[in-house]
């Protein structure tokens, strides 16, 4: 047998390794398509057709159905009861998850399991059974509204208003604000405040200057997800006012299912501006973190 | 009067005892080092000197203050941790100011100090880098400047140096006692590392099962130590069972022998020697070469024992199996119990 020079030069570890690790990737690569797929049908091609239909007029490409939009006091009226409803619920959600999530790593491993279990399964309640709970509860005839309005503590609450409404988005944000704010606070220190203890710092000032500080990528991706998660809700607050509360995602909704007149493309022109707020938050988090020391 | 004094300290969590009965006096500007190994309390009493873990019973005392229950905030102590411990979202200068920045220290006031700190420590050049852009050993020189620049009237060190590699460890233990000694700093170290112990302590208080066990110089505790316990953990202490000690030396003990390694001659069998040395015939069974000194593993009589030479030179080498007398220096054995 020949033996040439190049079959009997040892091989390059690195040569050998090359091959099946990039079999490796493609295989993993090849594991994602369902994925993709999933993604491509039933996100990015019905963004597409959104797009699309936005700038769809009777005569062609038009910006018309935005012009409609944004010099509608109505559908204004709309954007602002969806983003007032969604920033306020999602402030005070992040306030309270953050104060959970920072008391759940300090009670016991028991409770702790409780709680997290019980979090998991309230965040499967929403929609409609949410809606009717929180009628019976707080609704005009619900339990505690007839008990804190003869104790004399409620006087003009109304679930149906904007104020109801945002204690129900409040609610149906802390599952999900504790959920992922939970494991993010693992990445304090528990040695981090005794040494500011140490050097004179008292609660607050340990976590003005560092406990936030470093949770601040945490809190802004929260904050983004429970905002786009609020803008993005349609059943619960439905099923509560029936559509009588003038909201972005009831507005879209009747333009493509309502009996009085369908305008799918205004609909569309009232998602994509929807979805370009939510981007500009994105972009305004993308922004404030590359400034940060969690960039470097 | 002792400046910090601690007394009857104890703790538990539950029905586990975390240390007992502790009384302990450090002088001003003293270098003490707290020795022992996992678990035996040290860190956690520490931790209740700092203030960070409340003691169950006794008191605290620095410069005839009682500060049993006081907040951390309110002790002037200054720690620094085994892993840093470093603020990851302020820079080297930012981390240093932070103590004077929470006394509210006039600003020109506090880059002076932080300055003169950074160069004591001697990280001038890094005061705009994160934690995470230095090396173990800077970031536990930030984290001593930022515990010494609030002056603090005690500095706690929780194995500040196990994290490091050898070579790191060795320089930053000079430096540490360098800065102490000069600014005179009282000073709790916490180790379980017998050499680091040894080289930085004016004082070491050996703890075992949350009780000090021995308290005394470097020199006290390594040549005379007062326990079984204190002589294995002090190193590699030859520790003959009262059986062994009749057989080899004809001692009647209740306790062990305690004989450093490097107090044991080797001689030539039939040489004479001075009359406070015991001969022992053995046979050399193996060495390990550890740099600047052989240790030999020499069996007498069925019992191994450790004999540690200086390393003069290669020829200086005795092979596997040589015949050889040890001698044992009568005024370094050390009954044990």
């Amino acid at each position: 047998m020949k033996t040439t020079l190049s079959s009997s030069l040892p091989v390059p570890a690195g040569a050998v390794t090359a091959r099946p690790s990039r079999l490796r990737h493609w295989r993993a690569a090849l594991l994602l398509a369902p994925l993709f797929v999933m993604l491509l049908l039933f996100c990015l091609a019905p963004m597409g057709w959104v797009v699309a239909h936005s700038i769809q007029g009777d005569e062609g490409l038009t910006l018309e159905h935005f012009r409609e939009v944004l010099g509608s006091p109505f559908y204004l009226q709309a954007f602002d009861n969806s983003l007032r409803i969604s920033l306020y619920s999602s402030v005070v959600g992040l306030l309270i998850t953050l104060v959970g999530a920072a008391s759940l790593r300090r009670v016991e491993n028991r409770l702790k399991n409780l709680v997290v279990a019980f979090i998991n399964m309230t965040s499967n309640l929403s929609g409609v059974p949410l809606a009717f709970a929180f009628i019976i509860i707080v609704g005009t005839n619900g339990a505690l509204t007839l008990l804190f309005r003869q104790w004399g503590w409620l006087d003009d609450f109304h679930l149906y208003s904007r104020s109801g409404l945002i204690l129900l988005y409040t609610y149906f944000q802390l599952p999900l604000g504790l959920l992922l704010l939970y494991p993010a606070l693992d990445a304090l220190d528990d040695h981090w405040q005794e040494a500011a203890a140490l050097l004179g710092a008292n609660h607050w000032a340990y976590w003005r200057h560092v406990g936030l500080p470093v949770l601040a990528p945490a809190l802004l991706g929260t904050f983004i997800l429970l905002l786009a998660n609020a803008i993005g809700a349609y059943a619960t607050a439905f099923a509560l006012t029936s559509g009588n509360f003038n909201l972005v995602t009831v507005r879209i909704a009747s333009l493509v299912s309502g009996n009085v007149y369908l305008e799918p493309n205004l609909a569309a022109a009232l998602s994509v501006l929807l979805v370009a707020l939510l981007a500009l938050v994105a972009v305004v988090n993308q922004w404030l973190l590359k400034r940060s020391y969690h960039a470097r | 009067m002792y400046y910090v004094e601690i007394s009857g300290l104890s703790k538990r969590y539950g029905t586990t005892t975390v240390f007992e009965d502790i009384q302990l006096g450090l002088k001003k500007g003293e270098f003490v080092t707290l020795l022992g190994p996992s678990g035996c309390g040290k860190s956690t009493l520490l931790r209740c000197l700092a203030g960070l873990t409340e003691a169950d019973q006794g008191q605290i005392r620095v410069d005839g203050q009682d500060i049993t229950h006081l907040a951390p905030q309110k002790r002037g102590i200054g720690m620094v941790f085994q892993h840093y411990a470093l603020f990851p979202n302020m820079t080297v200068a930012e981390n240093i100011a932070f103590g004077l920045k929470m006394l509210k220290c006039p600003a020109e006031e506090m880059a002076r100090r932080v300055a003169e700190v950074i160069r004591q420590v001697e990280l001038s050049n890094k005061e705009h880098h994160y934690p995470h852009e230095l090396s173990g050993g800077q970031r536990q020189r930030v984290a001593l400047a930022r515990a010494l620049v609030v002056e603090p009237r005690i500095l706690l060190l929780d194995e500040p140096l196990s994290a490091l590699d050898a070579r790191i460890r060795r320089s930053l233990r000079e430096e540490i006692r360098d800065i102490q000694s000069r600014l005179g700093l009282t000073t709790v170290f916490v180790t379980h590392d017998q050499e680091e112990a040894l080289t930085l302590s004016d004082r070491i208080f050996v703890m075992n099962q949350g009780r000090i066990v021995q308290e005394g110089s470097a020199e006290t505790i390594y040549t005379q130590p007062a326990t079984e316990f204190v002589a294995r953990f002090m190193g590699s202490y030859n520790l003959l069972a009262p059986t062994e000690a009749k057989q080899l030396l004809g001692l009647d003990l209740k306790g062990h022998l305690a004989i450093r390694p490097e107090s044991i001659q080797l001689s030539e069998p039939g040489r004479s020697y001075p009359a406070h040395f015991a001969p022992v015939a053995a046979i050399i069974r193996q060495h390990q070469l550890l740099g600047n000194i052989i240790r030999y593993h020499v069996e007498a009589q069925g019992t191994t024992l450790l004999i540690d030479h200086l390393n003069r030179s290669a020829d200086d080498l005795l092979p596997t199996g040589t015949q050889i007398a040890v001698l044992i220096d009568r005024q370094q054995m050390r009954e044990v119990h």
